[in-house]
């Protein structure tokens, strides 16, 4: 999936409130709470960004994917 | 167990799991997540939504399907299966997109609402046939850009709803994928009751509708907080609106998608009366059984 | 104790269905198929037929809800005609790819603009590519059996296929004869309860034909297998039909006076009946003439057209359709006999005669024409005309 992305969204856990709001709007279903912290699944991961755009806290940052050499 | 092997724990206990054909920030994939919370694994999918339904396939539930001119008619068909087996148990769901409902099978769909079948029709609206790369359906807004209508759309919005509400059918609401705990409730409630149940779903395209990806579910919530979307269920002919919120210009709609691009200050004056005016038409039939 | 009763082709058509015990019965009315739905909506109004009666919007509905009925495990039944087959042809196409065995009742009509309420085979013979199995019958008798038969058949595990038993509207669905209605317990013991081995839409268990993956010409060609084993089956179901209830139909193709026969007249549907009378005179006359019945037209009799071809000079194939521009200016059933007789070393010569086009009477004297064109034709070794529009003719009485 990460031929696919252009950006892809990194969770600041130190600043994470854990709300869940990602994890409810994600089309794909891929943020999942395992133990304490929200984490993405990048396999199927589509970079669309909505994560980023609805987390109240502003903790999820969208970082360029590195093309692979 | 690495992050993975939990990834795919969790997945197992999904009806949906990820991995699917849809544009990023498609609305599709998040409609049918939130939609499948409110169902179980009792359940028997007919039919599918065009340009959702590249998520179909990631469904773990029995699924038939013709075609998007079939709206309804196989569901009608499974259900009368279903009962005549005694397993009135199965629930029922049929669902396509705005052109199969609005367009093209909108006879089938009016006729299992005046047969009152036992099954709950899905409508998952993107405003346009999207599937075939984005033309003009009945459900397309006034003044947006299709393939089929460069200059903008000259007619208004076919209200699908509205129009089921008037066949007296036991149950309909509109949902939206920015107010889950709303969509949740709702497609339980219609789960529990018997006879034809319609939800009517609008959701963003960011293909068509020339929008951020990222922005799809802002843009579904500003739909309803401008009175463009309105959030509201019709019981029994009783018009309850779930959702009352302030109201906000519907610029602040339309500036945030593409596809309204060409309109002018008139046309966004015209469509800001409109709204308006349904809205208030709305507000006074709040809590009063519409039927005539 | 079977009882027999005087009906109409059409109730005869409901009592097929009502043995059968069809579970889902999902029809729009259009003349000539009216009584059809009627007679069965107050047999399960009234309790005797235990069925779930979809009463739908249009044609395309009909067998929408009758096909995916079947996928959730239902035996299902539907009938059309004309403008309704036409309407539903989208339709059509889906049972034979899913491998639904559901039955629809092709009452024929004429299809228009030039047509009228009467029939002539066109809107069941259009059907001849999708691979729904056709099989013409000639009386109310008939009909009713063929019902029985065709879930039989559409449900062998060797077929799963659609059946449409065709009839024609008016001179058998309106026609009133007697009727030998079998018994129930005797119908269960000859048609089982309905099971699909491939198809499931149960939560518990669902299961589900997978079309793609494989490829498409693939599937086609199973369902062409499908086919040519689906002679043997409808060989097979009506020789029990024919042990069980008494009357056996000769399976795919029925041959009268043609074992000494020079010449043949090759009929479909309700014809055959006057068909046989002329023969009948003209074998008194001492006339080497037989008539072939083709019962089942897909699949195609190719193995029994041919045996049939080996042995006569002259075939006369008598077309109720027309398919405009054809080769030869010949009509469907022809064309598909001239095919089948191809592969012989020796033909016998083939003329094609059109009659009762968009519904017209099949007549005494039309027949007698045209059996005495294909004596003449066997007689001298020529065809004087390898096509005629009988109709257009003018015969004496």
């Amino acid at each position: 999936m990460s031929l696919l992305r252009s950006f892809k969204p990194v969770i600041v856990q130190d600043n994470c409130k854990r709300c869940g709001v990602c994890a409810t709007y994600c089309p794909e279903g891929v943020i999942v709470k395992i133990g304490d912290d929200y984490q993405i699944d990048y396999r199927y991961c589509k970079g669309c960004g909505i994560c980023a755009n609805e987390c109240p806290h502003k903790t999820i940052s969208m970082v360029r994917e590195k093309a692979e050499g | 167990m690495s992050v993975n092997e939990k990834f795919d724990e969790h997945y197992k206990q999904k009806l949906v799991r990820p991995g699917n054909g849809c544009c990023p920030g498609c609305g599709g994939p998040i409609a049918w997540r939130m939609i499948l919370e409110g169902l179980d694994k009792n359940t028997v999918l007919y039919g599918g939504a065009p340009c959702a339904s590249c998520n179909m396939g990631t469904i773990r539930l029995p699924q038939f399907n013709f075609h998007f001119s079939f709206v309804g008619d196989g569901a009608s068909g499974i259900a009368a299966a279903f009962k005549i087996k005694g397993r009135e148990d199965i629930t029922v769901v049929s669902s396509a997109g705005d052109g199969g409902v609005g367009d093209i099978s909108f006879g089938k769909v009016s006729a299992c609402a005046e047969r009152n079948d036992n099954i709950i029709q899905l409508c998952i609206d993107n405003e346009a046939y999207m599937n075939t790369g984005i033309q003009k359906s009945g459900l397309t807004p006034y003044g947006a850009w299709t393939t089929t209508t460069p200059e903008g759309k000259k007619s208004k919005k076919k209200m699908i709803p509205m129009i089921l509400a008037q066949h007296r059918i036991p149950y309909l609401a509109t949902l939206s994928i920015a107010y889950p705990q709303d969509l949740l409730e709702k497609v339980k409630k219609a789960k529990g009751i018997k006879g034809f149940k319609y939800l009517h779903l609008v959701m963003p395209c960011p293909t068509g509708w020339r929008s951020l990806e990222s922005k799809t579910v802002e843009i579904a919530r500003i739909a309803v907080q401008t009175g463009i979307w309105p959030l509201y269920e019709i019981e029994n002919g009783v018009l309850k609106l779930t959702m009352k919120p302030k109201q906000r210009p519907v610029e602040d709609y339309l500036q945030l998608q593409g596809r309204f691009r060409g309109l002018s200050k008139e046309d966004v004056s015209e469509i800001q009366s409109f709204v308006d005016e349904e809205r208030d038409r709305l507000l006074e039939r709040d809590g009063k059984n519409i039927w005539l | 104790m079977p009882v027999k009763k005087i009906m109409e082709g059409n109730e005869a058509a409901a009592y097929g269905a009502k043995l059968s015990r069809v579970e889902v019965v999902a029809a729009y009315p259009i003349t000539p198929q009216t009584e059809l739905i009627s007679v069965i909506a107050s047999m399960i109004a009234n309790g005797e037929m235990k069925a779930e009666y979809i009463k739908v919007e249009g044609e395309h509905t009909a067998l929408a809800a009758t096909v995916a009925a079947s996928a959730a495990g239902a035996r299902a039944f539907t009938a059309s005609a004309a403008q309704g087959i036409v309407f539903m042809e989208e339709v059509i196409w889906m049972p034979p790819g899913m491998r639904l065995p559901v039955v629809m009742c092709i009452v024929n009509r004429a299809i228009a603009p030039l047509g009228g309420l009467r029939p002539d085979h066109n809107d069941s013979l259009l059907q001849r590519d999708t691979g729904w199995i056709q099989v013409y019958c000639e009386n109310g008798q008939e009909v009713l059996d063929t019902i029985i038969q065709a879930y039989r058949i559409g449900e062998d595990r060797r077929v799963y296929l659609p059946v449409a038993p065709c009839y024609e509207g008016y001179f058998v669905s309106a026609t009133a004869m007697p009727v030998e209605i079998p018994d129930q317990e005797d119908v269960d013991k000859f048609l089982p309860p309905y099971k699909h081995e491939l198809y499931s839409l149960y939560p518990e268990n669902p299961r589900r034909v997978r079309t793609f993956g494989v490829s498409l010409a693939q599937s086609r060609y199973e369902i062409c297998q499908a086919m040519e084993r689906a002679k043997s089956v409808i060989e097979e179901v009506d020789k029990e039909y024919g042990r069980k209830f008494g009357r056996y139909y000769d399976g795919m193709v029925e041959q009268y006076k043609c074992e000494d026969a020079e010449a043949v007249m090759v009929t479909m549907g309700s014809m055959t009946g006057t068909a046989r009378d002329v023969v009948d005179e003209l074998r008194d006359e001492g006339k080497k003439i037989g008539l072939v019945k083709l019962r089942v037209f897909r699949p195609f009799p190719t193995e029994e057209t041919q045996e049939i071809g080996k042995n006569v000079k002259a075939i006369g194939f008598v077309d109720k359709n027309t398919t405009y521009g054809a080769a030869a200016g010949s009509g469907i059933g022809c064309i598909e006999m001239a095919r089948a007789l191809y592969s012989l070393q020796e033909r016998p010569l083939l003329l094609n005669y059109f009659v009762g086009l968009g519904g017209s009477d099949v007549t005494m004297p039309q027949l007698r024409y045209i059996a005495k064109k294909v004596l003449k034709a066997a007689e001298t070794g020529k065809a004087e005309k390898e096509v005629e529009w009988v109709e257009l003719e003018k015969l004496e009485e």
